[in-house]
């Protein structure tokens, strides 16, 4: 530890926790719908149909075709606000639907704001609002021709967003309450949603703990064997596994302090820490074996390259799908950032903990693999 | 303390054998010399000894340890001062000694001691990085001390020094033969393993062509030589003759009696000379 302290790498891992921290705390914690909304019309399909065209009459929206969404089975809950009923809902089929896409345009620049996606059933709007993490929009019109609207939010939106969307849909913020009195507006899941800062600590976590930890335990030995003291350490009675454990153990502890000075922060108590703490400790124990078993492969650090890279890359890979979550093949699952970022999800969510005790010992037992593996292979290439 | 029989290895392991039938043994006390050009296979062979290099082909104990068992322990006996010197850069003289201490399972010396017996007294607290090269190799010598090695590995330990450090090396060096440590001392310099060792093996392209005491060598290979400097149309000319010869002879005559002789020094053969005359090749620094 003494020797990491007084090299780069370990500052290298701190000065990026707190810029990781800074980044963080610039995000908003909330956000309209990210260019994207969802909207259901419940009204006769005319004036639906004359709506839209007075829209695009105006210059504030235009047709864009057809897009194409797949709905995946999903389990979720639904809390009503406003009488604080929770319904279940769960839905087993996988099924492709194309919505009706347009461009919501700013009418004085032509400027595009946002897409909005017209979607048929409620059941249908409800799936995507979970599954996108979107807010949808229920328009309603009764028999008398008053609208109203319902809201499918996310669970994380501040009252300062909820009133927003009242006054969005009302001609004068003065009409606001007696608006509110009238209209139901129900949240998706609220004790399973991160907001937009929070949401992207799973990702900076992940990262830290696999990509920082594979290429700085790469370059701790690759340093060594530039030294020449590795070869030192073998003409003593210490055993080549321990001094892999040291150099481990010094990932270990920079990962911790460099994760909890992002996380507690951001997150502050909600998460359960010990479980959280657990999956760290796993998971980069873990990717750090990873990179010894590949240090072992190389003489120094300009000839990994090729192959660090590789690794890197693909490690990135599950990011694509824990922000785009239509992109999610099962070949990804493989890669074993992906059951790290659902599972540092998961323990922010204090969500499924048996899904995060089980990868914690997948984790567990394939870092010991990796780590007896790479013994065998120090011990084997000591003067390479 | 070290038994070798018919060690053979083969870097990729195709036949093609970096030392090849190596045979020798080391007595307890004794300070032993491998002696070769670079290329010869001494890396190699010190390699194997101190488990470095995976033992392929042949019998060896070292220190009373078969090296086809995994014996870390053995290393409590063994000190190994490398040639390349190895230390943490980052940490001071003392860190590194203090550091390399705590590995042992054995009674180990105070660092501060060492460094100053290798004349680096007053730089226990400077990093090692700030260490000129000479003072790396000191460093990495003195670490080879650190468990009191009953047997030492030294893989030219005074290369790149300069003559007064040299000299306290090989000081030290006598001492611990005197205490009873056993050395294997692997060197191109044969001034040195004149100087040091009882015995001495030459190897050349991986096999050892003799094993014997400088002594012996000198006594059987060593005829007694004269150098002499004459002028022959001007020029200043050298020949080394030797008086055991009898063409040799009638050539000193020759010269004495035709040319104007400017030096005539008779000398004995050097352990380098004999080197070269029983394997062929020169001795050149690696």
């Amino acid at each position: 530890m003494k020797i990491a302290a007084r090299g780069y790498y370990f500052y290298v891992e701190i000065v990026m926790a707190i810029i990781l921290l800074v980044i963080l705390l610039f995000v908003s914690e909330t956000s309209l719908s990210g260019g994207k909304q969802f909207v259901h019309n419940d009204m006769p399909e005319k004036v639906a149909e004359l709506l839209k065209d007075k829209s695009i009459d105006r210059g504030d929206a235009r047709l864009a075709g057809f897009t194409e969404f797949r709905l995946k089975p999903a389990e979720f809950e639904i809390t009503n606000q406003e009488t604080g009923e929770t319904s279940v809902h769960v839905f087993e089929d996988e099924k492709f639907i194309e919505l009706e896409t347009f461009e919501m345009l700013d009418s004085s620049t032509g400027e595009l704001e946002e897409t909005v996606y017209y979607v048929e059933t409620e059941e249908d709007l409800m799936r995507l609002s979970h599954s996108e993490r979107k807010v949808g929009l229920t328009v309603d019109m009764n028999a008398r021709g008053r609208v109203s609207f319902k809201y499918y939010l996310q669970g994380y939106e501040t009252d300062r967003l909820e009133s927003l969307l009242y006054v969005l849909n009302n001609e004068s913020p003065g009409v606001v309450n007696d608006r509110k009195d009238r209209q139901v507006v129900r949240t998706l899941g609220i004790a399973e949603t991160l907001n937009n800062r929070e949401n992207l600590v799973p990702v900076f976590l992940a990262y830290i703990g696999s990509l920082m930890g594979f290429f700085i335990v790469m370059a701790y030995i690759f340093y060594d064997k530039a030294e020449g003291v590795i070869r030192a350490f073998a003409v003593t009675p210490s055993v080549m596994w321990k001094y892999l454990l040291s150099k481990v153990f010094v990932i270990l502890t920079t990962v911790v302090v460099s994760s909890s000075i992002f996380v507690i922060p951001v997150m502050g108590a909600r998460p359960n820490y010990l479980l959280f703490y657990i999956f760290l400790v796993v998971t980069t124990f873990a990717i750090a074996s990873l990179g010894l078993l590949v240090t072992s492969y190389f003489e120094s650090i300009s000839k990994s390259f090729g192959g660090m890279y590789a690794i890197m890359i693909s490690l990135m890979i599950p990011a694509f799908s824990y922000y785009i979550p239509s992109f999610d093949p099962l070949w990804l699952r493989f890669f074993p950032t992906y059951p790290m970022l659902q599972g540092f999800k998961e323990i922010l969510l204090n969500g499924d903990v048996g899904y995060v005790l089980t990868y914690s010992f997948a984790f567990l037992t394939g870092g010991l693999l990796l780590f007896v593996l790479a013994n065998i292979r120090f011990k084997k290439t000591l003067t390479a | 303390m070290i038994s070798v029989k018919d060690l053979c290895h083969s870097y990729n392991k195709d036949g093609n054998f970096a030392v090849r039938n190596i045979t020798f043994e080391v007595e307890n006390g004794e300070t032993f010399g491998f002696l070769g050009p670079s290329g010869a296979g001494k890396s190699t062979t010190q390699g194997i000894l101190t488990g470095l290099l995976e033992q392929q082909e042949g019998e060896v104990t070292v220190a009373g340890y078969n090296l086809k068992k995994t014996q870390k322990e053995r290393f409590n006996r063994i000190g190994v001062s490398f040639e390349q010197s190895n230390v943490y850069g980052k940490l001071t003289a003392k860190e590194n000694l203090e550091y390399y201490a705590k590995l042992f399972d054995v009674p180990t010396r105070d660092p501060l001691e060492l460094i100053n017996l290798v004349g680096l007294g007053g730089k226990e607290n400077v990093r090692a990085g700030e260490f000129s090269k000479g003072m790396k190799h000191r460093l990495t010598f003195a670490r080879s001390m650190m468990n009191n090695p009953e047997l030492w590995f030294l893989d030219e330990p005074t290369t790149g020094l300069d003559p007064t450090i040299a000299a306290t090396i090989k000081d030290i060096i006598r001492e611990k033969t005197a205490e009873g440590t056993t050395s294997f001392l692997t060197t191109h310099n044969m001034f040195i393993a004149d100087e040091l060792c009882d015995r001495v093996a030459f190897i050349i392209d991986g096999e050892i062509r003799l094993i014997d005491a400088p002594k012996n060598l000198k006594l059987q290979y060593g005829q007694k030589l004269i150098d002499i400097e004459y002028v022959k149309d001007g020029k200043a000319v050298k020949e080394t003759l030797k008086t055991v010869d009898e063409l040799d002879r009638k050539r000193i005559g020759e010269i004495v009696s035709n040319y104007e002789i400017q030096t005539m020094h008779s000398k004995e053969a050097t352990l380098e000379e004999i080197f070269i005359q029983v394997t062929g090749k020169e001795l050149l620094a690696e």
